[in-house]
Order: structure tokens, then sequence, then C-alpha cells
């Protein structure tokens, strides 16, 4: 019993354990370079804030989606079409407020239409969103005209153009608004997933489906919430990714997804369901954005950092297998 | 078991710190050594695997070559043509406090808040290749020509035409700034200096690939075969695909062509009389002039607010002069 509790703080620790080690890394090595110093500045800080602010909240949804013991490869595509929807709305001088809903329910709608044909159809997730990812993209460039939508800034309210601002002036407590708003909607997410039977029945359904519809649960309306509830958190990432860019652009969701699966794989969830955590998550997003802004302190060229990011996640991946076979 | 665990965790940054300090001199060229450099400059292209871009990072380091006491630490999006990427990088460089900062944006608008983020740090920032939708605040604008090059083009057609005939030009896209100002300097070149040439099509576009401009110049070419006497494509991948039309529809050679931008295919053309003129740019000079730039800005001294790097039309008569060869074969960085 005390092993397998140490068991559990160990695996939630773990994803933060190695952001730590990964950071403390990359903090000695750029103190010890010529002029280094760079990585540990709070201007510094505040930038890796804001790079993970998008794949940590589309992380949010993924890591409902992955509870549940499904994926979502349209994540990345979804929420470069909230940013179109939003920027296109501004454009045609529609009020903030109804063209922020309208992103975040464009998100949710996308959502809706993966759990339906998932749960209703009975077909791999992973095929599903695989098409519905073209299918967003092919969405948004229509919305688009296809090309990429300049709103005029002054459409564009103060506080949306500077959500993800790294300037000191725009930090509150040291971080970007959008940080905190990120952290907020995890605080939330975190109670929802361990402290309501709505996250029970998830974490059930992805824990062994089978036995989820053997003892009477809704399987399929649980799986469409999952998936809508999924899309709005891609929708909201998607408005900060326009805030980010101040522009619509269709193709600058491609290959988020797999940024938002990684993140969500580095925190400690599993591709098989049934477990996934909001805390790691975040971790896990984080670590991601310290490799890129590490790397670039340090000098690296693309190419190592590609590699670096790549073994962080196999390196993750095993020790979860490790941690499982132990659970046996 | 906690070992192993713990091990797994410790080896990812083992293998960061090691890895850093061994190949710090891939992405940064130091071509005098550590101890008389004085200015950092970043540079920043919209990708890495380019030719083009390779071409650009060639002249920069000619530049900090010829200086001595500037470092060039070059660095493009991970994933090419990503916007969001790109404004990591720049972000990257203000955190690490480089001393200045050449920029291609990959977007006229959305590169304008980090550009704002490094000069409030202090950081001097010149723009190349592509403007910025902001140029109050930035040292200098150090880009081709692109309207002079659009006359260029003009010339050349009247010029492989004998001065009258039917022409048709063949756009790009909607919204991309440079090309745009390709074709308006091809227009106005045509109407102020070559009165005796109609303009027969100038409201196609030709789409992104070499495969929708094939199709798109084929239908206009069968169209108008009994016209046509000259065509302009405003840019490498328009070209390509308009010289496969052309050959298709059995024109090749009977209609003059001027493309925009060298491929290996476009150079073949020109030597074998399909293609007639081919306007070129100076990526290695773009990336000269923006570190040139940057270090006087730096070193106090004077700078040009608009810095043209010059365009060029290589044609089948002066295509093996060592001027043309070394814009058709552009020196290009190698590790």
């Amino acid at each position: 019993m005390n092993s397998l509790r140490l068991a559990s703080v160990v695996s939630l620790l773990g994803p933060f354990l190695a952001l730590a080690i990964v950071a403390g890394g990359f903090a000695v090595a750029d103190q010890m370079q010529e002029r280094g110093g760079g990585f540990t500045s709070a201007y510094n800080v505040r930038q890796i804030a804001a790079s993970t602010t998008v794949v940590a909240i589309a992380g949010l949804g993924m890591t409902v989606i992955i509870l549940a013991g499904g994926i979502d490869l349209s994540a990345g595509t979804g929420l470069a079409l909230a940013s179109v929807v939003l920027a296109s709305l501004l454009e045609h001088k529609w009020p903030l407020a109804l063209a922020l809903a309208a992103a975040i329910g464009a998100g949710g709608l996308c959502g809706f239409a993966n759990g339906l044909i998932i749960a209703k159809g009975r077909i791999v997730p992973f095929i599903v969103t695989l098409g519905t990812m073209m299918v967003w993209l092919g969405i948004a460039k229509k919305i688009a005209d296809n090309k990429t939508i300049h709103v005029n800034r002054e459409y564009v309210p103060d506080w949306l153009q500077n959500l993800l601002s790294a300037s000191e002036s725009r930090a509150i407590l040291g971080l970007p608004m959008g940080a905190w708003v990120a952290v907020a909607m995890s605080a939330v997410l975190a109670f929802v997933l361990t402290k309501t039977v709505f996250g029970r029945h998830v974490t059930a359904v992805g824990s062994n489906e089978a036995a989820a519809r053997l003892s009477g649960l809704p399987v399929d309306r649980i799986k469409i919430a999952v998936y809508v509830l999924g899309g709005i958190f891609f929708g909201a990432a998607g408005l900060c990714l326009f805030s980010q860019l101040s522009i619509g652009d269709p193709t600058q969701g491609t290959g988020k997804e797999l940024d938002v699966i990684a993140a969500v794989i580095i925190g400690g969830g599993s591709l098989a369901g049934g477990r996934a955590s909001v805390a790691g998550t975040l971790a896990g997003a984080a670590t991601m954005a310290v490799i890129r802004s590490g790397c670039t302190q340090l000098g690296l060229d693309n190419p190592i950092q590609d590699i670096a990011l790549g073994l962080i996640i196999v390196v993750a991946v095993a020790v979860d297998q490790w941690r499982q076979r132990r659970a046996v | 078991m906690q070992r192993r665990v713990f091990l797994t965790l410790v080896l990812p940054a083992v293998f960061f710190v090691a890895g850093c300090n061994r190949s710090t001199s891939t992405s940064s060229s130091n071509p005098t050594g550590g101890d008389k450099i004085k200015h950092r400059i970043a540079v920043i292209p919209k990708g890495t695997t380019h030719e083009f871009w390779k071409s650009v990072h060639a002249g920069a380091v000619n530049a900090a070559m010829e200086f001595g006491d500037t470092e060039i630490l070059w660095k493009g999006p991970l994933r090419e043509d990503e916007t969001t990427g790109q404004i990591q990088v720049v972000q990257d460089f203000i955190a690490q406090r480089a001393d200045g900062i050449c920029l291609a944006p990959l977007d006229s608008q959305a590169l304008i808040r980090p550009v704002t983020e490094a000069i409030e740090s202090d950081i001097p920032v010149v723009i190349f290749d592509s403007a910025l939708g902001d140029e109050s605040q930035i040292v200098s604008y150090v880009a081709t020509d692109n309207f002079k090059g659009g006359r260029l083009a003009a010339q050349s057609l009247a010029d492989a035409m004998g001065g009258e005939g039917d022409v048709i030009l063949l756009r790009y896209k909607v919204g991309s700034e440079s090309t745009e100002q390709r074709e308006e300097g091809f227009l106005t070149e045509l109407k102020e200096n070559h009165p005796n040439v109609n303009v027969l099509v100038s409201n196609e576009y030709a789409g992104t690939t070499p495969d929708m401009a094939l199709s798109k110049a084929r239908q206009l070419l069968q169209k108008h075969r009994n016209e046509v006497d000259g065509i302009f494509a405003v840019c490498e991948p328009n070209a390509d695909g308009t010289l496969g039309a052309l050959r298709q529809t059995d024109l090749a050679g009977k209609v003059k062509f001027i493309a925009f931008d060298p491929s290996p295919t476009l150079i073949k053309g020109l030597k074998e009389g399909t293609v007639h003129g081919i306007v070129l740019q100076d990526p290695v000079t773009m990336g000269y002039e923006a570190v040139k730039a940057m270090h006087a800005q730096l070193s106090g001294g004077k700078v040009e607010k608009r810095v043209q790097t010059g365009e060029h039309v290589a044609t089948a008569e002066n295509m093996d002069t060592p001027e043309i060869q070394k814009l058709l074969n552009p020196q290009r960085f190698e590790e």
C-alpha cells in the first residue's frame, strides 16, 4: 500500500521532475557559455509561457479525449479554423463577444461532428479525425477565401492583441495574461475530471469501454460529450492563436496536433486510455517550449532541436511503459 | 526500480548538455575566433531548406567575414513557413540579447508585435526580402525592387517580340505583396514605353503550384493561340507550369516567354530557346546588405533606410557571362 502511494506520487511528479531537469540543464549550460544568462531572464520566462499557451490549452482538450481512450488528429486544423472564424467575423465588424463565442462554438461544433461519427458510426477515432483534419483545413481555407485574413487592427481590442504579449508592461504577476487564463482553465478541468460523476465516467470509458457499457453507462453520449468538450478547448486555443498572430491563416494549425498529443504523452497520458492528467499536460507542453527555447539560446540548430524533441517523447513513453509493468 | 526511472529522466538532460557544447558552431558562423566578436547579429529567414535562403545565408556570412568582428546567428522557424515558429525565433533572440536582428517576415502583419518587442528591448531590426506592415521603427528594408523587376520583364518581352504584339500576364495569387509589385511594374512599363504591345489577359491567377499554373496557362494559351505573341509568368512555380503548358500546346519557342526567378528547368529552356528571359534576384547580395546595414547601425555608421539589392535579366546571349552565371547558380552556404 505504501509503495503504491509512492508510485502514484512519482507518476504525478514525474513530468514536473523531467521539466525541472530539462530546464535546469539548459540554465546551467546557458550560464556556462559566453554572454549567457538569456535563458533564465524574466523576458524568456514570459516568452516561454506565451509560446506554450496555445499548445497547453489545446492539450487540455486532448487530455479529456485521451483519458476517454480517444484521439483527435483534427485538433490542429480545428484550432486554426476557429482562429479564421474569429478573424473573419472581426473583419466583418461583428460584436466582439459574438465573434469570440462563434469561434469557440466552431471548435465545439467540430468536436460534435467528430464525436457523432466516432460514437454512432463505430469508426476508430484515428481514421475519423484523420479525415476531418483535412475537412477543417478545407473549410478554413474556404472561409478565408484561400488566403490569409489580415484584420484591421482597429477592430481588435487591445487586450486580445496582447493576450500573449511577452512585454513586461503587459505581464500580470510575471506572466502574460493568456498563461493565467490557461492556468484557470486547467484548474476547472482538473476539478471536473477528478471530482464529478462525468469525470469518473470519462475515465471508466477510457479504461474499459466494454465494462463501462455493460455497467449501463451511456457510452455513446459520454464520447460525444468528450469530443465536444475537447473541441471547445481547441476553439479557445484558436482564439489564443489569433491573438498571437493577429491574422487568420488557415494553414497555421497544420502539425500543431502532434505538439498537442506529445504534450499529453510527455505529461504521463496513456494512448491506451484511462490515464491522462491535466497538470501533467501543462508540464508536457512547457517541457517542449523549454527545449525549443533552450536550443536557440545555446545556438543549437534546427535538426538537433528536432531530434531532442523527438527523443523526449520516446523517453516519456518508455517511462510510462515501465510504470505500467510495475503496476501489474 | 526508482533508480531506473530516475536515470531515464536524467539521461535526456545529460544528452542536451553534452550536445550543446559540441555543436554550437553549426548554426553560428564565427570566422575569426571568439575574442574579437563585438556584434552578434541574428539572421532569421522564412525557412531553412530552400536554396534561396542558403544563398542569403552565404551572403550574410560573407559580410561577417569581411567585418571580422561580427558573428551570424542563423535560425529559421522549426517548421518551414510556420509564422508562430518564426515569432518564437524572434523572441528567443530577444531573450538571448542578440545585438541586432535581421528578419525576413513570413507575414507582414503577424511579425509587427515581436519586432516591436525587440525594439522595446533596444535590439535594432533590419527587415529583408519581404516588407513589414509597420516600417516606422526599423533600421532598414533590404530587398529586391519587385516593381522594377516587373518593368525589366516587360522590356525584355517587348524586345523579344520586336516591340509589338499581344501578351498575356499570368498573375500569382491575391495578397502576395512581392508578386503584385512585379505585375504592376510589368503593366506600367508596357503602358508607358511600349504602346504597340497590347495586353490580352491580365486578370488571371495561376495559383501557387506548378501544377495549377500549368492547367491555367494551358487554358489561356488554347483560347488565345491565334493571337498571343508573348507571356510573362511572375514567379518560379508559375513559370515552371507555364513552360509545361507552352510545350503541351506546341507553342514553346513560338510564343516569347519571360520568367521570374530561375529553376533548372527554366535555365535549360533558356539554352534551348523556349524561354527568352529570366528576371533574376540576388539573394547573396540581400544577405550581405542586410548584415551590412545592421553592422553600420551597431557601429554608429550611416544606414540607408531602403536598400535595393538589384534585378537582372538572363537571356540566351548573356547567360554564360560570369555576372549572370553567378546569379543563375548563386553561392550557397555550406556547413
